[in-house]
């Protein structure tokens, strides 16, 4: 057999295994929910209307620290400030009274470095924050999800802003959803594959309007 | 503690309070708005002028690249004829991002970022020059721009939007002939192919040797698909009357819309029904629907915002003194556009884009803001319509009387406005210089005019009182004069351009270059002068081969200021 055909066989078994995963159902996590970013992008934006959309309350904050995140719904009172700083929260609190601890957090992948600049980050401080607050939601068992809707040309090659952003979450994502176009490199479909962490493709970010339904209701 | 200090105490709070703008003259916070919107107040000013409101009859609209970390190189596009099925490839193109030099310039490798969309391509595709955007192409139509951004849920950073603002002025300007082509074009394209993803609420000024035209176009949201049946943007555009002068500086233009009136408005489909459907305009209100109030909205005043958003006030005041408009009225109520006082020529326009609100309450050298040498730079918290940030700065002139390649005139000045000057392009050159192709801000180049423009203005900044004077001398030499020569370079290329016009392309090529390299040869010396002449803050004079110390002098008030602060630092004694 020579290298080609093991390789070939290779590639087919690897494709194989994404696509199960890929098929998987969609997992359940609930409410109360945190949206934020990796990266400081604006495609959190786009998660927030995507939840807006599902009629889904959330709390949202750019740069939660740990200690933000452990102040659970209401984000500790913090208010969003001109310092670059936002804090918002939408979450119902009838039904999740303010302190009540995060059952799911959303990253929105996505570097930008006019975010970053504007929330006083720099790329290693970015990947130093997510690390911390990913380990607190391990320890907290917070289901952590993790999106890129940004596409091709956000991506950037190997070694990019965007791509440091995705090794800093999507490998340790308890569900990764992704646009097809910001997999065209099956990248999120290897991670996915390697870590066993169920993925699923969408063609534009409206499919996340019904996915999130499921998630989190 | 001496009544001597508390005079010095008192003196220096009242420096100190200034300073930190909190008296209305300066400084503050920027606009905040209706809840949602997202406001984008430090970018671009873009000035328009129509035909019966210039001392010449030309068409202006101008663009301040205002960025500070952008590319700043031109191309010529030259006119192509393309074979029917042929497509043109769409890209994304980011008016922020740059690339090493190692990797090649923005226009050489931009289209690493293709959009996955092919186009049918039209039959004929037009040239011009373009930088940050298209700018003029051969039929006379010109484009200036201004951020303006957007409410928040209307932003589109998704993939499923292919067009960026770049892109769609180069479509625009390769395929149109007429400034209202132009605006269909590109209305049309970005509802079928969605806009936004790295843009969102924006102002082009779109001209032609006829008529100006405020165009503006925001995103739908990021859940538009293009499979929905609805369009992929919302924009709307309102001509500038002819004898009336406009603005943008970061803030929508325009109001209450009457679309029976055609001559005056266009609008997608969509104008006032997506404003119902996201919630910014209740049609049962009983008031009229209001495209600024709905999609971009701004709250303050110039005076209200210690002259975060004075710029709209601010050119209302030098064209239109007599209005008597004042800085506390809020913008939005601000008119769209006004008839100037008197018609303006191309040089008020230039004027008008090195204006630093000199004199105003929003003025930066008020006080000690300045320093010593009234230096508009060191204090920026007033955002002036010369803010100093410029990547380069335009003024088009869209010219009737004169055949297309010969009346489209498009002036470029790179870096800050004050210390540049303004180099003509017509239409008809069939090439730019190569300086302006080069060159980015990370690396000095001598081969890149940028760099020259910022080489003088790098000298400016020590003693800018003084210096200035010098740039103002050195323009009023090579702008002023050339100003005044271009009916006579018009006559020239007119003659050659009706035996044969590609002998007047050849003939305005030469000069555009050759004035071009002139400048540019003139401003690297100016900043070698500068640097000797003003050396070690002495004056040196190269001619007598003397210095002469103590000159420039520092101002009685600015010592006076610094010993005020010297007996507030000093520590208490016991």
């Amino acid at each position: 057999m020579n290298k080609k055909i093991i390789w070939g066989f290779g590639a087919i078994a690897a494709l194989g295994v994404s696509m199960l995963i890929a098929g998987q159902a969609v997992p359940k996590a609930g409410l109360p929910v945190l949206t934020t970013s990796a990266g400081q992008s604006t495609d959190v934006t786009t998660l927030n209307i995507v939840l807006e959309e599902a009629a889904i309350g959330y709390d949202y904050c750019d740069v939660p620290t740990p200690e933000i995140l452990a102040d659970g719904v209401g984000l500790g009172g913090r208010k969003s400030a001109n310092t670059g700083f936002y804090a918002e929260s939408t979450t119902d609190l009838a039904k999740y009274p303010a302190g009540t601890q995060f059952k799911t957090i959303i990253f929105a992948i996505g570097a930008s470095l006019k975010g970053m600049g504007a929330s006083g980050l720099t790329l290693d401080s970015e990947e130093a924050r997510l690390k911390k607050v990913i380990e607190l939601c391990k320890q907290k068992k917070i289901f952590v999800m993790a999106v890129h809707i940004g596409g091709e040309s956000k991506r950037g090659p190997a070694g990019s802003d965007n791509e440091r952003m995705i090794d800093a979450v999507a490998p340790l994502a308890d569900y990764i959803v992704v646009t097809k176009d910001s997999n065209k490199d099956g990248r999120f479909t290897k991670i996915a594959a390697a870590k066993k962490i169920p993925l699923t493709e969408i063609e534009y970010a409206l499919g996340l309007v019904d996915i999130v339904k499921q998630v989190l209701q | 503690m001496n009544a001597k200090r508390l005079i010095a105490m008192a003196g220096t709070l009242v420096l100190a309070v200034l300073l930190a703008g909190h008296l209305s003259t300066a400084g503050g916070s920027g606009t905040s708005d209706a809840f949602d919107a997202v406001i984008a107040g430090e970018g671009c000013t873009s000035i328009l002028v129509g035909k019966d409101a210039s001392t010449d009859g030309s068409v202006m609209a101008t663009h301040t690249c205002d960025c500070g970390t952008c590319d700043w190189t031109w191309r010529h596009v030259p006119a192509a004829d393309h074979k029917p099925g042929s497509t043109r490839k769409i890209y994304h193109v980011s008016q922020y991002k740059t690339w090493p030099p190692s990797e090649g310039l923005k226009w050489d490798v931009y289209k690493k970022d293709f959009a996955g969309l092919e186009i049918p391509q039209v039959p004929h595709t037009y040239a011009y020059h373009h930088a940050m955007f298209g700018y003029m192409n051969e039929k006379q139509v010109a484009i200036g721009e201004s951020t303006i951004g957007c409410q928040r849920k209307m932003q589109n950073p998704t993939p499923a939007a292919k067009l960026d603002l770049t892109m769609l002025t180069l479509l625009g300007i390769e395929r149109a002939a007429t400034a209202r082509e132009a605006i269909q074009v590109m209305g049309s394209l970005a509802e079928k192919y969605g806009y936004g993803f790295h843009d969102d609420g924006e102002m082009l000024a779109v001209a032609d040797p006829k008529e100006a035209w405020i165009f503006e176009i925001c995103p739908v949201g990021p859940l538009w698909t293009p499979e929905s049946g609805k369009p992929g943007a919302v924009w709307c555009a309102q001509r500038v009357p002819d004898d009336h002068v406009s603005v943008c500086p970061n803030e929508s233009r325009i109001g209450e819309i009457n679309l029976d009136n055609k001559d005056f408005f266009m609008a997608s489909p969509n104008v006032v029904s997506l404003a119902v459907e996201m919630g910014f305009y209740d049609p049962q209100s009983g008031k009229p629907f209001n495209w600024k109030k709905a999609y971009s909205p701004v709250n303050g005043s110039a005076a209200s915002t210690n002259g975060r958003i004075q710029r709209l006030w601010r050119f209302f005041d030098i064209v239109a003194p007599s209005q008597k408009l004042k800085p506390e009225t809020p913008n939005m109520d601000l008119p769209f556009s006004v008839k100037p006082d008197a018609k303006v020529s191309v040089q008020d326009v230039m004027a008008m884009t090195r204006d630093r609100s000199y004199g105003t309450p929003f003025d930066p050298v008020l006080g000690i803001r300045g320093g010593p040498f009234k230096n508009p730079n060191y204090y920026r918290q007033t955002r002036v319509i010369d803010h100093g940030l410029a990547e380069y700065s335009t003024i088009t002139q869209s010219r009737a009387g004169l055949p297309d390649p010969i009346g489209g005139i498009v002036w470029i000045a790179f870096g800050s406005q004050d210390t540049s000057c303004y180099m003509p392009l017509y239409a008809g050159m069939t090439e730019v210089p190569k300086s302006f192709m080069v060159g980015d801000h990370w690396t000095f180049s001598r081969d890149s005019v940028r760099w020259a423009f910022d080489y003088t203005d790098f000298h400016v900044q020590v003693v800018y009182s003084e210096a200035i004077k010098d740039v103002q001398a050195a323009q009023a030499k090579y702008e002023t004069e050339l100003v005044a020569r271009i009916p006579e370079i018009d006559q020239q290329a007119l003659a050659l351009y009706k035996k044969k016009p590609a002998e007047a392309a050849k003939f305005l090529t030469g000069f555009g270059i050759n004035n071009a390299t002139t400048v540019t040869n003139a401003w690297w010396k100016l900043g070698d002068d500068l640097l000797v002449k003003y050396n070690r803050l002495y004056l040196y004079n190269a001619e007598k081969r003397g210095m002469v110390r103590g000159q420039p002098a520092t101002p009685e008030w600015w010592k006076k200021a610094a010993r005020a602060f010297d007996i507030l630092m000093e520590p208490d004694k016991k």
